[in-house]
């Protein structure tokens, strides 16, 4: 249904940026705080009443803003479209952000950049809802780019700090690698179709090699989006950032763009198997290599940098399995518990005065008890000990990889199909090592950061956050508990007035079916017996290690496994190979054509080189103008001569 | 026909050619101002020579207006630019020289930037 309200979700808050960032500096702070939550929410409330009025009838809002541009045959639209998939991400977008935003009130406050922060929050805010919203290509593309730029933005936020501005520019920087990934993908989606609507790109028949490439384009730039192997270095670096900015931009929403893309053209991807393979390979890898690496990291930001990373790597085994729904589902409950865990803490941070380290921490249970239980909410709920939102979401993506049938080739030969049986049970398995990793790695965050005795030094008092920042958290926690609901199985709430909510019912339709078909039917039971003994094998490690002995637990493992505890917490090396491999030579490469290029050929034989040829044509003319009108008028008796003797003898 | 021995045109643009070379020669070689002007009006009359010797002796039979009479009426107009010309020319060399006590063309280079 077209309508006329739509592009209000995503304007409004580009209007509270553009006046945070430009007049946010006169403006007294209450009304930029009103500005800046007041136009996040007023975008929410519109997703929302858009969101209950999607119906049997209408399953689509859309509205056309204007014609961007077009060229040949090419038509740009500036167009969104509404639909539960995007309806279900703007909410989770604009409610989120919303919390966050309420959250920053408190954290940001007494920062002299305030007004800048949000600006670049709201502009945020407008460029993801650009993104999820956009009905074409190059609509979600500037979205794309517009959360990398304020993902560069507010990563450098404390620009002054060396560091900070460094991390900002790699995040950038990577990305970027991935964003020329996805725009390839959009040219060769383009020459094959001849639009770049995602709408009917998802309905045309391509050739699989034309698929092929084009998901594969598509994938490497939501691997640098989404932060996974090979591109993923770039988000434990983004933690330089204000914690809010942690919990909105790396691991609530930006960060799942890539998955919420290929969930969008799951058409596209099930026309191509081998690369749905390839992503769920990916993802699977990402996943237990981010979370091996989580294990033995202080830092408890980067501990939950690296569990994002791995989460996401989950989302994309849902992505690569077939099943868009699981992965959109994890992306959806996993923005619930992160944003909180994030939240978390940014207040232990924010209440230790700027302290990090877990290893100076513990204890904290007893001087911030809501940040402490909203925690351990959120980590019961990633960890998956307890079936509540996480618990499910994670499952389901891990039973839909194990008897997936998306990776059939059908094509391949011809009059039959080659299934890829053994890949899925791989999947599984190394996602259930991951999983059990992933509550190892929480556990032990929350034991070090809450449990024990205070670590931290004398005279530091701990306190707890003021109000507006923990109903954020509060808010944020329930979430993850009801979030449970739209992962129920089927078997469970079939024809209860519950099943209307769980996502595998309310997005049917929604994506594309894989190749093979969906599997076929399987009990829960036997998975969730897994899942829960995986969750609480984690948290048995956990608690035996960290729990009573606190640091001992990593002494010990620095003890026993002394090689393999330090590459982890070196983080595999991967910085210092890419620094090797990439980055050295990059320098050396640079500095070559700055050396030799830039000094010599542009400088010398262009900026220098154009200016002397001209100096010395001039030398040459001047000796002809010696103001001796002599000379001129033999010069001009010869040109005459000269003439009549053409014109005259010759012509 | 031999040049030698008719009473041709060629005689007089010979005579006139020589004479415009020899005024353009000292235009261009003299150092004195006043002999460069003199030189001028030999060119000057060189021009005039060969106005008159086409009228006297006209590349076509019938005139398209009236009469040959035009390369007369030319050669007056030219002979009174010259007059004012020469006069012109004069006074500049006369004002030159008061200011500089020279009338050597070479010293006279202010036209260049």
């Amino acid at each position: 249904m077209e309508v006329s309200w739509l592009q209000l979700v995503p304007l409004l808050p580009l209007i509270g940026a553009a006046i945070c960032g430009l007049c946010g500096k006169w403006l007294p702070k209450a009304w930029l705080y009103a500005v800046a939550l007041v136009s996040v929410l007023l975008s929410f409330l519109i997703g929302l009443s858009a969101f209950v009025r999607l119906s049997e009838e209408t399953q689509l809002f859309h509205q056309l803003s204007f014609n961007w541009f077009s060229a040949g045959a090419l038509r740009v639209e500036m167009a969104f479209s509404f639909d539960r998939l995007s309806g279900a991400l703007t909410l989770v977008v604009t409610g989120v952000g919303f919390l966050i935003h309420v959250y920053s009130v408190g954290y940001i406050d007494e920062d002299p950049g305030y007004w800048r922060y949000f600006a670049y929050l709201n502009l945020f805010v407008a460029a993801m809802l650009t993104l999820v919203l956009g009905d074409n290509l190059v609509a979600m593309f500037v979205g794309w780019e517009g959360v990398g730029l304020c993902s560069y933005l507010l990563i450098g936020y404390w620009f002054t700090d060396e560091e900070k501005a460094y991390a900002g520019r790699k995040a950038f920087v990577v990305n970027r690698i991935g964003d020329l990934g996805f725009l390839i993908g959009i040219f060769i989606l383009y020459r094959q179709t001849g639009t770049v609507n995602i709408a009917q790109i998802n309905s045309a028949a391509l050739p699989i090699a034309v698929a092929t490439m084009a998901a594969l384009c598509l994938f490497i730039g939501a691997t640098g989006k989404s932060a996974q192997l090979p591109l993923y270095v770039w988000l434990p670096d983004a933690m330089a950032g204000p914690t809010p900015v942690s919990a909105l931009i790396h691991a609530a929403t930006m960060v799942t763009a890539g998955v919420y893309m290929v969930a969008r053209l799951s058409h596209l991807y099930v026309s191509a198997p081998g690369i749905l393979a390839l992503v769920a390979t990916v993802g699977v890898l990402t996943a237990l290599w981010a979370a091996l690496i989580g294990t033995s990291q202080n830092d408890i930001k980067k501990v939950l940098a690296y569990s994002t990373v791995s989460q996401l790597g989950f989302m994309f085994i849902g992505g690569g399995g077939g099943a868009f729904f699981a992965g959109t589902m994890h992306l959806i409950t996993h923005a619930f518990f992160k944003a909180c865990l994030f939240l978390c803490s940014g207040a232990v941070i924010h209440g230790l005065h700027g302290e990090q380290d877990m290893t100076r921490m513990g204890g904290l249970r007893r001087y911030m008890p809501s940040t402490r239980w909203t925690f351990l909410i959120a980590t019961i709920a990633i960890t998956g000990i307890l079936p509540i939102s996480g618990f499910f979401s994670k499952d389901e993506i891990l039973a839909q990889a194990l008897h997936t049938r998306a990776y059939s080739f059908l094509t391949l030969t011809p009059g039959g199909s080659t299934h890829l049986t053994w890949l899925g049970p791989v999947i599984y398995i190394v996602g259930s090592f991951a999983a059990f990793l992933t509550s190892f790695y929480m556990w032990r965050c929350y034991f070090l950061t809450f449990s024990g005795e205070y670590r931290g030094p004398e005279g530091l008092h701990p306190h707890e956050s003021p109000a507006v920042m923990t109903w954020p958290l509060w808010i944020l926690a329930a979430l993850s508990v009801v979030g449970l609901v739209l992962g129920l199985p089927q078997a469970w709430v079939h024809g209860s007035a519950l099943q209307g909510w769980t996502w595998e019912h309310f997005s049917e339709g929604l994506f594309a079916m894989p190749r093979g078909g969906w599997p076929a039917e399987f009990t829960p039971w036997q998975g969730y017996g897994i899942a829960l003994l995986v969750g609480w094998a984690g948290w048995a490690c956990s608690y035996a290690l960290y729990y009573k002995r606190g640091l001992e637990g990593d002494e010990v493992l620095s003890r026993d496994v002394p090689r393999l505890r330090r590459t982890l917490a070196n983080k595999f090396y991967v910085d210092e190979f890419y620094g090797w491999a990439i980055v050295r030579p990059l320098w050396a490469f640079a500095r070559g054509l700055w050396r030799v290029f830039d000094a010599w050929v542009i400088d010398g034989l262009f900026v220098n080189g154009i200016p002397a040829l001209v100096a010395w044509i001039g030398a040459l003319a001047r000796r002809f103008q010696n103001g001796d009108v002599q000379r001129y008028a033999a010069v001009t008796a010869l040109g005459v001569a000269a003439l009549l003797y053409v014109f005259l003898v010759r012509g | 026909m031999d040049f030698f021995h008719a009473h041709q045109p060629q005689h007089y643009l010979v005579l006139a050619a020589l004479l415009f070379a020899l005024g353009a020669a000292g235009v261009v070689l003299r150092r004195n101002a006043i002999i460069v002007l003199m030189s001028i009006e030999l060119m000057l009359n060189a021009v005039n020579l060969t106005f008159l010797a086409f009228s006297r002796f006209p590349l076509v039979r019938e005139p398209p207006t009236g009469s040959f009479l035009s390369g007369h009426a030319a050669v007056f107009f030219v002979i009174a630019t010259a007059a004012a010309e020469a006069a012109v020319g004069l006074a500049i060399i006369i004002a030159v020289f008061r200011s500089r006590t020279s009338v050597n063309v070479d010293e006279f280079d202010t036209l260049k930037l």
